[in-house]
């Protein structure tokens, strides 16, 4: 049998095992895979995925777009090829189909209740995290009938749309709580929006700048990462190379920086004209009482009919970009085109077509950014001005002044060039612009959008919960005539802001503060002289289970209470419970748990 | 508000001396009338209402016969008060009374009606003021019983 001494010496740690134990709790401690860490992770696998995605998008897209023109050459020569009629046929009728699909969608997804978003953006900033598969699969279906076919809008909404459900899905399969859950969702905004324009810094900082509107490190890297994988990964399909290599900044005279200077104010005058056109024509189209697939059809057959004449209008603009910088082009051709393209995006995009405005945005800045150049070239011939860079400066200076974003839109437009010599001229007329276009607008592309939806979903979040979910029952009360030593012992006791006065009946009387008693809650003198009906107010806000949320929060904006009363009908006055402000919040904040656990917590 | 803010409030008090009645209401609606004419007072009715709903609820009396009726309403505009002295014990319930303070307040005033009231209170709790009080021939004279102590 072994001795004391022995069974000591046997639990007793060599050193060497000692040492090792120490060096594996260092190592946990050190290299513990934290919140942090696991972003950082899942934010490299949604950008390799959402880049593979938006290849499929794009796969399946060019196999539409050559089912519908039998031709597999870019949208604008494939439509060169056609003739008039097919011109015409081919964008009516994929916009046809576009909105037969968001209709036969709208029909199936509206017997489901949603509990989650479609639109990422409202997912990362006022949702949950989650982005609706059925509702998103929808959107992309549509937008790839819209794009194959000619239509002029922006492939990058559906690319955005497709990484982003792609990371919706990886936060609700790691059931990662909401902050989390939209973050990854932003990590494949980012990474669409990379992968379609070959742009991994604009990609990060276009969610961070318009969507999470913050720049911090915390948000920005796992954003990068993102951002650089996609690019990597459609690099590796598709290649590197800027979208138009610019020639270097080369001013002939220092005199030219006069004009440049003056480009990012001119087109940032331009820009609320450009969100103007946008948001009249699609308001014409609400006007429209016609089934969304005809709605559809019209801005498709408009497309179609400017076809005919000008092809070069099909498809979001980066092939007319591309054109613009390569080709030297008259003023009268390019003023030509930018109102055709204008017409056709804005018809499209006022329809209701599934698809961004972000290229046609681009093309509509470097075709008057270029027309500037070459007014400059036609009044100062001696400056020698380029108009290719003024058309590059102005895509970047009405970018951010229609997005609001300046610092996306100079690097976008520096990795879309990959032209340093310009970055300064550019930062400069991408602020000018931006703050040009503030003084006669004060919501911009995104945000607009964003800011409609953000109320929609509040009042939706509003409107999904009654009063009666949110009661806490048999609140404290005290009865009229009871003395102030009563009350200065409850208010010691509880830690509420109000304590209520009713009746034998329970009808509220009203309320006693502790604002208005807590200097006396000391004086003795007063603990018989004085009781509740002196001291309460009797015009306390209260609210019923009859009335809104809505109703609630307004009530709760004009009274400084973190509790209201709650009654059972406003005629009887009947006190039942009381609701609280916090309670509210972790509701809107979308909380459930946190939203049970105040309540059974005071039940 | 400091004490002398209350001290104030008895400043511009009616005061009357020796005041006669045979009951506490007859007493409270002499007070009344004293207060009916000032600018101060809205409505004189609905004042006397809210006085003698709050007599009904917990008559305000504090040891050694002082009674404090008074009503937080809307029929003042400010605080309003009247004080009475009386030769005979007036009673207030079971109370014998001979110091009365009548005070008006309105509904936002919570902190000035706690305020007279503490000081009222405080000032009045052991009776060692009351005979001094009670001798005082003008509102001058009573208002310096209290700063005397």
């Amino acid at each position: 049998m072994a001795t004391t001494e022995e069974v000591k010496k046997r639990k007793r740690l060599s050193p060497a095992l000692r040492r090792l134990l120490i060096l594996k709790l260092w190592l946990v401690e050190r290299f513990r895979l934290r919140e942090r860490q696991a972003t950082l992770i899942w934010a490299t696998f949604i950008g390799f995925c959402g880049a593979m995605l938006s290849e499929g998008f794009r796969k399946v897209s060019e196999l539409l777009h050559y089912l519908g023109t039998g031709s597999d050459a870019g949208l604008i020569e494939a439509f060169r090829q056609l003739p008039p009629w097919q011109r015409l046929a081919v964008p009516t009728i994929g916009s046809l189909l576009a909105g037969l699909t968001l209709w036969i969608g709208s029909r199936l997804i509206a017997s489901v209740r949603q509990k989650s978003t479609t639109d990422y953006m409202e997912a990362i900033v006022v949702g949950n995290g989650l982005i609706s598969i059925r509702a998103s699969l929808v959107k992309i279906i549509s937008a790839l009938f819209s794009i194959s076919s000619g239509a002029s809008i922006g492939s990058e909404g559906p690319l955005v749309q497709l990484s982003s459900l792609f990371a919706s899905l990886v936060g609700r399969f790691r059931n990662l709580p909401v902050p989390q859950r939209r973050h990854l969702v932003a990590c494949g905004a980012a990474a669409g929006i990379a992968s379609a324009y070959n742009a991994p810094i604009a990609g990060a900082f276009f969610v961070a700048e318009i969507v999470l509107g913050t720049v911090v490190v915390e948000s920005l890297g796992p954003l990068i990462l993102a951002s650089v994988i996609a690019t990597f990964t459609t690099r590796a399909m598709h290649g590197e190379g800027a979208l138009y290599r610019s020639p270097d900044l080369d001013l002939h005279t220092r005199w030219e920086l006069i004009p440049m200077l003056f480009l990012g104010p001119v087109l940032g005058f331009l820009a609320p004209v450009y969100m103007r056109l946008l948001r009249s024509v699609e308001l014409l189209f609400t006007k429209l009482t016609i089934p969304v697939p005809f709605k559809l059809g019209i801005g498709g057959a408009v497309v179609g009919t400017i076809a005919i004449f000008y092809p070069e209008v099909c498809g979001n603009g980066k092939g007319l970009l591309v054109s613009l910088f390569h080709q030297n082009w008259f003023s009268d051709e390019i003023l030509l085109l930018l109102v055709v393209k204008l017409i056709a995006t804005s018809v499209t995009f006022g329809s209701g077509a599934v698809g961004g405005v972000f290229t046609p945005t681009l093309f509509t800045g470097a075709a008057l950014g270029t027309l500037y150049g070459q007014a400059v070239l036609y009044f100062a011939p001696g400056l020698q001005p380029d108009p290719v860079i003024y058309g590059l400066v102005g895509m970047g200076s009405f970018l951010a002044a229609t997005t609001g974003a300046p610092l996306m839109a100079i690097l976008m437009v520096f990795e879309l060039t990959l032209s340093y010599s310009i970055v300064p001229l550019l930062m400069v007329a991408c602020v000018l612009g931006y703050y040009g276009n503030s003084i006669f607008e004060k919501r911009f592309l995104y945000g607009e959008s964003l800011e409609r939806k953000g109320a929609a979903f509040f009042n939706q979040q509003l409107a999904e919960i009654s009063i009666l979910d949110l009661i806490k029952r048999d609140p404290l009360t005290l009865p009229k005539n009871a003395t102030f030593a009563e009350i200065a012992q409850t208010f010691v006791q509880h830690q509420f802001q109000h304590v209520y006065i009713v009746d034998k009946d329970k009808r509220l009387l009203g309320a006693v503060s502790l604002h208005d008693v807590k200097s006396f809650l000391d004086r003795p003198e007063l603990q018989t002289v004085v009781i509740a009906a002196d001291i309460m107010n009797e015009n306390f806000p209260r609210v019923s289970p009859l009335q809104g949320m809505g109703e609630a929060l307004r009530t709760f904006s004009a009274v400084q209470a973190e509790r209201l009363p709650v009654v059972d009908n406003l005629s009887s006055q009947r006190l039942i419970g009381s609701i609280s402000k916090t309670d509210l919040i972790i509701h809107l904040a979308g909380d459930q748990g946190a939203l049970k656990t105040a309540l059974s917590g005071a039940s | 508000m400091t004490d002398l803010k209350a001290v104030d409030y008895l400043r511009k008090a009616e005061f009357i001396k020796n005041l006669e009645a045979v009951s506490d209401i007859q007493a409270i609606d002499t007070m009344l009338s004293a207060l009916s004419h000032k600018p101060e007072v809205a409505d004189a009715a609905e004042l006397r209402r809210a006085v003698f709903e709050r007599q009904k609820m917990d008559p305000p009396l504090l040891a050694g016969g002082t009674a404090i009726p008074h009503a937080r309403t809307d029929s003042v505009r400010s605080v309003v008060t009247a004080i009475a002295t009386s030769r005979f014990p007036i009673m207030f319930g079971e109370t014998p009374v001979r110091l009365m303070f009548l005070i008006g307040v309105p509904n936002a005033a919570v902190g000035e009606y706690l305020q007279i009231t503490s000081f009222l209170a405080r000032n009045l709790r052991g009776g060692h003021l009351l005979d001094r009080l009670m001798n005082a021939e003008n509102i001058q004279q009573f208002v310096a019983a209290f700063a005397e102590g």
